[in-house]
């Protein structure tokens, strides 16, 4: 029996009147390529933010390859395994695109105060290795060549990829990735899914995605999950979900569930 | 058009130098010299050239200064030459080392032994520069808005004053009736740094749970609380001696320095036998020189690690900071500690400089000085926060008191000036009394044509250029 890379437990999200995330529960095995996929305003970030600590759930419980980590801080659940990216980017702007990799690998980058002040031998060497580190990764993600430009120099594409880039730093067993492919072209999601597939296949991560590009989630998911107004109304292999009159309705409203079989749902 | 700056820079250059040798002592001799300071280190021209003439305009400032003992503008211009070669890019190493090791350790010791009054102007730069890289870290680097910084000076100020001085026999039996002697004021150095680092830690843990305008303002109390604390803490027990202030503090012994004026015959350009007044002053010189050196370097090791990634990290975004695994209490109060050791270590040092603590040199008009140093250098910028620093000291104690002096010179000798007979000016009209205003306007202006700063910080140029989009883009947002 193998342990489970995250067992949420129907956690649920108050904002005043407004249930953002009502009783969700789901579980994700490792090693797997996880979606969630919703319309806009159903849930689908908050339901991240309450797994990465950044909310902490009204109620229920998320466990972590067998560690509880409900209610944890953001710094905490980034240091002990889960990396992420953002919706809406948020890199840091004024640095170059190697520093943005270096501020990921700061957990990692082990040097102390006084390393620092004193140019000790453990200095040289944790800063030399979390360059290389760095580099490496940013090479994964191709963007060794920009290393020294700023993050805002950046296209869309290019930033998103650095977020990912970023969110390896720091060495995570899990990646969310929120609408990695927005604002990409055709061949930029193309290459994106490629290297989703290798985060999985070469370095073993678990990786849960929100994505609206139905072509990608539905080729690159093992499974999906589908919220509507903070619900979970769906969850299964791919084909199962596709044909689900009630994920239909959900994106196509009422009514249209007759019509299913339709490959193309709308983001 | 550029083919006629370089012959002109030199030519100019070369006029204002051979003006120097002729006419020594005139004022307008000295203004060419500052144009040529600024033409040379602005102009283009080859690494060479520069490198060439800013050592000849350092040489003929020194020059001046050793024939003029009142000569001030040549001094600025030794300033101007110092953060060039502090500053300016492409510059060999060796070039900046040597030059600048030359004017601040045979051209400053030799116009502060003809006028020991630009020792005193050194040293209160070095000072306010010590102070403007603490702050530096914590609202440049970390954006962290501490409204209460002179609090550290403070109590630096206080650790060597109160046991430096026969303060510590009023409240501790038995300690010796005058103090600790003066050479423990080394010990008492590392010392300050550990008890503002403390302090730094104890405000910080309440203050820096909150953000923005809410840590700017409660900083600001807590910074005003130490000095009430100063003020009053004068009963039950005497600890502080309350508003009189804590005096005589005493200071190391300098008889090796004085020993070693003799010996170079520093004797022929003090004017007469070196007293402890001019080594004193000469010691401080070296002292601050050496803990700004010391500070400079902490403070551009830790931009180049981790802590300073983190920190900029933080102040640019704190939830992706978080998302980075970077606890934001520990890393900002860091971050504190780090900035108020600096003050902290300068805080005794001026104890014994001044040989005389009291709560008047620690109040919010200080800290908001220290973080105008700040903010008209560069937020963020190495260069910046000690440019700044000297830029205000000069303006302050130099400019603005030399211009009131040269008016009222005016007014007794009562000059003529377009007509007007400048007995008849009031005395109202003493730039000194101005001051405030003066600077007021001059960082209005900053801000309005460069709120970047002087020498502003790479990532806070991208930064602003951001939020000047965003408000352009965002509007009413
Ligand atoms: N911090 C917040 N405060 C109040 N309401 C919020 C907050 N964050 C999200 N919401 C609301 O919660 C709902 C779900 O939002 P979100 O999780 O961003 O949806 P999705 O990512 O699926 O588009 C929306 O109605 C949104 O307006
Ligand atoms: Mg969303």
């Amino acid at each position: 029996m193998s342990e489970l890379a995250l067992d949420v437990q129907g956690v649920t999200k108050r904002f005043g009147g407004l249930v953002a995330v009502n009783e969700v529960s789901l579980q994700v095995r490792p090693k797997e390529i996880f979606s969630v996929i919703g319309p806009n305003g159903a849930g689908k970030t908050t339901f991240f933010n309450l797994l990465t600590g950044i909310y902490r759930p009204d109620s229920g419980r998320v466990v972590f390859f067998g560690q509880d980590i409900t209610g944890r801080s953001p710094d905490w659940v980034a240091r002990n395994g889960i990396g992420r990216t953002f919706q809406n980017i948020r890199l840091f702007k004024a640095m170059t695109v190697l520093e943005n990799v270096l501020v990921g690998h700061h957990t990692h980058t082990h040097q102390s105060y006084f390393d620092v002040l004193l140019h000790t031998p453990r200095f040289h060497a944790s800063e030399k290795k979390a360059r290389a580190r760095a580099m490496e990764l940013l090479a994964y993600m191709n963007l060794d060549r920009r290393a020294e430009e700023l993050a805002s120099a950046l296209s869309y594409g290019e930033q998103r990829r650095l977020e990912i880039a970023r969110a390896l730093a720091l060495e995570p067993r899990l990646l969310f990735l929120d609408e990695p492919a927005a604002g990409m072209n055709e061949q930029e999601t193309e290459d994106l899914k490629t290297r989703v597939r290798r985060l999985r296949d070469e370095l073993g991560l678990t990786i849960v995605l929100i994505e609206h590009d139905m072509a990608m989630v539905m080729s690159i998911s093992d499974r999906i999950a589908v919220l509507e107004y903070g619900s979970k109304i769906a969850e299964g292999l791919p084909h199962e979900v596709r044909s689900d009159p009630r994920v239909i309705e959900a994106y196509l409203g009422k009514g249209a569930a007759g019509q299913a079989g339709g490959t193309h749902a709308p983001a | 058009m550029n083919g006629y700056v370089f012959p002109f820079t030199l030519a100019f250059t070369a006029l204002s130098v051979v003006g120097a040798l002729l006419r020594p002592a005139s004022d307008l001799v000295n203004l060419a010299l500052l144009a040529s300071v600024a033409l040379v280190s602005l102009g283009r021209m080859s690494t060479a050239w520069r490198s060439g003439l800013l050592a000849v305009l350092a040489l003929t400032l020194t020059l001046l200064l050793r024939l003029n003992p009142g000569d001030k503008l040549a001094f600025y211009g030794l300033l101007g030459v110092l953060i060039a070669c502090f500053l300016l890019p492409n510059l060999s190493t060796l070039v900046r080392v040597a030059l600048g090791a030359a004017i601040l350790f045979i051209s400053v010791p030799i116009a502060g032994l003809t006028n020991s009054f630009l020792f005193e102007l050194g040293i209160q730069i070095g000072i306010f520069a010590a102070l403007a890289l603490g702050l530096n870290v914590v609202v440049g680097q970390a954006g962290l808005l501490d409204l209460g910084f002179a609090a550290f000076f403070a109590i630096g100020a206080y650790t060597w004053g109160i046991f430096g001085s026969p303060q510590a026999a009023q409240f501790i039996e038995g300690f010796p009736p005058g103090g600790l002697p003066g050479n423990y004021l080394y010990l008492f150095m590392a010392l300050a740094i550990i008890t503002a680092a403390i302090t730094g830690v104890l405000i910080g843990l309440p203050a820096l749970r909150l953000r923005g305008d809410y840590l700017a303002i409660v900083t600001l109390g807590l910074g005003e609380v130490v000095r009430v604390f100063a003020n009053n803490l004068d009963k039950p027990l005497n600890i502080t001696n309350g508003p009189q202030g804590i005096t005589p503090v005493n200071r190391p012994e300098v008889g090796f320095l004085t020993q070693f004026l003799q010996a170079i015959g520093a004797e022929q350009v003090y004017g007469k036998p070196i007293d402890s007044y001019i080594t004193y002053a000469f010691f401080f010189y070296l002292l601050v020189l050496l803990v700004i050196g010391v500070v400079i370097l902490v403070n551009i090791r830790l931009a180049n690690s981790r802590f300073g990634r983190a920190w900029v990290a933080i102040r640019e975004d704190e939830i992706a900071a978080k998302a980075m695994g970077i606890p934001l209490l520990p890393t900002k109060l860091l971050a504190f500690a780090t900035g108020a050791a600096f003050s902290g270590i300068m805080g005794a040092i001026f104890a014994a400089k001044q040989t005389f603590v009291s709560p008047e040199s620690f109040t919010l008009q200080a800290s908001i000085n220290i973080l105008a140093f700040v903010i008209l250098g560069g937020m963020g910028s190495i260069g910046g926060a000690v440019v700044g620093a000297a830029a205000v000291t000069v303006l302050n104690i130099g400019l603005l008191k030399d211009f009131s002096d040269l008016l009222n010179t005016w007014r007794q000798t009562g000059v003529t000036i377009l007509g007007y007979n400048m007995a008849n000016l009031p005395p109202q009209l003493n730039p000194a009394k101005y001051e405030r205003l003066v600077f007021g306007v001059i960082l209005i202006l900053m801000m309005i044509f460069r709120p970047e700063g002087l020498i502003p910080e790479q990532r806070h140029r991208v930064e602003m250029q951001e939020a000047r989009q965003e408000a352009k883009e965002g509007g009413g947002k």
